[in-house]
């Protein structure tokens, strides 16, 4: 163990962010981040039983204490993070008139400022190290519009922006930073607010207005963040780069 | 044994991403006007065809060559192109036509050769390459941006035709890149100092862009399909 590189993954207790993290653990110390403690030991749990090596830290990235403080612990107990994934998300559906302005502060937290402050948190020890890579979750609807969506819209718009923006930063330090445009893909943020009969119908109908016909997994989403955090995407950076079925093409 | 096809495989990126995939253990079938540096490289899995992606009836015959071999095709990659620099006013037709055929036009018809074996085995991947230049522009380059262009709209429509069927189909966009293409059209010292605009601080290297396509190929894009993937240092974040 003393051996790999560590990496740090917010949103690791499900989805996306545990399949992430699954994935990764076959070659990098796993630091599997969630709000929920429990489903983030049970990430940890399913990487050990595979034959990896992690370990479970709360966190609320949408505030600056607990990422501190999750840094804290990561320092302390592995030392620093080489590269990361920022995947912690929500999804709130609604329109326009029914978004609640807490409704509005959860997105803008937990996507923009969580991912603001989770960069803030790493980028000093790649800087130190002069390498790091990070990816962030954006989606395909940082670009494509939907209805019904706007908060969720403008949130996953400004990761993007973001990411772009600190790309250029600290390209001059050996650090790349790319974020992931994933369309539907089959994971918990799909059944939440929806019935199990709501969520039947609406993968179907997602899967039929897909081009290829189905939905993706969370598996085939971290295929992909596989490539952008190795050395295979060494001239990379700012980018996006879409796992969605061919839902947008751009 | 599974196959793939590379056009343009005599030299440049279209060199690279044929070794690459020798290494990773596929037969290769090369596609090029002449076998460039190609000669120097003996594997039994590379079989080299000497022909003109403008010509439709040799490359039916090449694919036919690769679907007699009875392996699955698991993907073209289409990098056959020409560069030639001119001020706009001052392209000639023939220069333009040119263009157009080998970097559009070529890239069609190789996909239409090798389309079929693809749809009736019901997978394949296809990654074409277009360019930074597509999208930002390049002084002296307009008949290069525009089949360049093409090529992305070319490579969508594929992916949206067939997508059902199982089949992929990428692009490849390279920022400038240490290849011989872009040697003809500036001094060495010249392509070097490019570096210094680029965030990351180097102009591209082959191999850059052979990961990129090879990543395509593989099963690990299973979910890409449709997308540009822009290998260009961080040159033009838009």
């Amino acid at each position: 163990m003393a051996d790999k590189e560590n990496i740090l993954i917010t949103g690791a207790g499900s989805g996306i962010g545990r399949a992430a993290a699954l994935r990764m653990a076959r070659g990098m110390h796993v630091i599997a981040a969630d709000l929920n403690a429990d489903s983030a030991a049970e990430t940890v749990s399913m990487i050990e039983a595979d034959g990896g090596s992690a370990r479970a830290i709360p966190v609320d990235v949408s505030d600056k204490a607990s990422v501190t403080s999750m840094k804290g612990r990561i320092e302390k107990d592995v030392g620093s993070v080489d590269k990361a994934f920022f995947a912690a998300g929500i999804y709130i559906r609604g329109i326009v008139c029914d978004i609640s302005e807490d409704h509005w502060d959860r997105m803008m937290n937990i996507h923009v400022k969580g991912t603001f402050l989770c960069c803030q948190a790493v980028l000093p020890d790649m800087v130190a190290a002069n390498k790091g890579v990070i990816v962030n979750m954006s989606s395909d609807f940082a670009v494509m519009a939907v209805p019904a969506a706007a908060a969720y819209m403008a949130a996953k718009s400004a990761i993007y922006s973001l990411t772009k923006s600190i790309a250029l930063e600290f390209a001059p330090h050996n650090i790349r930073i790319n974020a992931l445009g994933p369309g539907p893909i089959d994971t918990p943020i799909l059944q939440s607010g929806r019935s199990p009969q709501e969520y039947e119908d609406a993968r179907l109908m997602l899967a039929d207005k897909l081009p290829v016909g189905r939905l993706g997994q969370p598996e085939e989403v971290s295929a992909v963040l596989d490539f952008l955090l190795s050395d295979r995407s060494a001239y990379m950076t700012g980018q996006i780069v879409h796992p969605n079925g061919g839902q947008l093409m751009w | 044994m599974e196959t793939m096809i590379v056009t343009g495989a005599g030299s440049g990126i279209g060199l690279g991403l044929a070794r690459k995939l020798l290494a990773e253990n596929y037969r290769v079938l090369a596609w090029d006007i002449a076998p460039g540096d190609l000669a120097g490289v003996n594997d039994d899995n590379l079989a080299f065809h000497q022909l003109d992606v403008r010509d439709a009836d040799a490359l039916a015959e090449a694919a036919a060559e690769a679907a007699g071999w009875g392996d699955r095709i698991a993907g073209l990659s289409t990098c056959a192109a020409i560069y030639r620099t001119a001020p706009f006013l001052e392209i000639a037709e023939d220069d333009w036509d040119d263009h157009l055929n080998i970097n559009l036009k070529g890239t069609l018809l190789a996909c239409q050769a090798v389309l079929p074996a693809m749809l009736e085995q019901g997978s394949g991947s296809i990654v074409m390459f277009s360019s930074l230049i597509a999208r930002r522009g390049a002084m002296n380059s307009a008949a290069y941006a525009a089949t360049k262009g093409g090529v992305l709209g070319l490579c969508r429509a594929l992916a949206l035709d067939h997508a059902r069927a199982g089949i992929r189909a990428n692009v490849v966009s390279p920022g400038i890149a240490d290849t011989a293409m872009p040697r003809r059209v500036m001094a060495e010292a010249d392509l070097f100092a490019k570096g210094d605009d680029i965030p990351l601080g180097r102009i591209g290297m082959p191999e850059d862009m052979v990961e990129a396509a090879s990543f395509l190929l593989s099963d690990d894009a299973s979910f890409v399909t449709g997308q540009d993937i822009r290998v260009n240092g961080g040159a033009g974040l838009f």
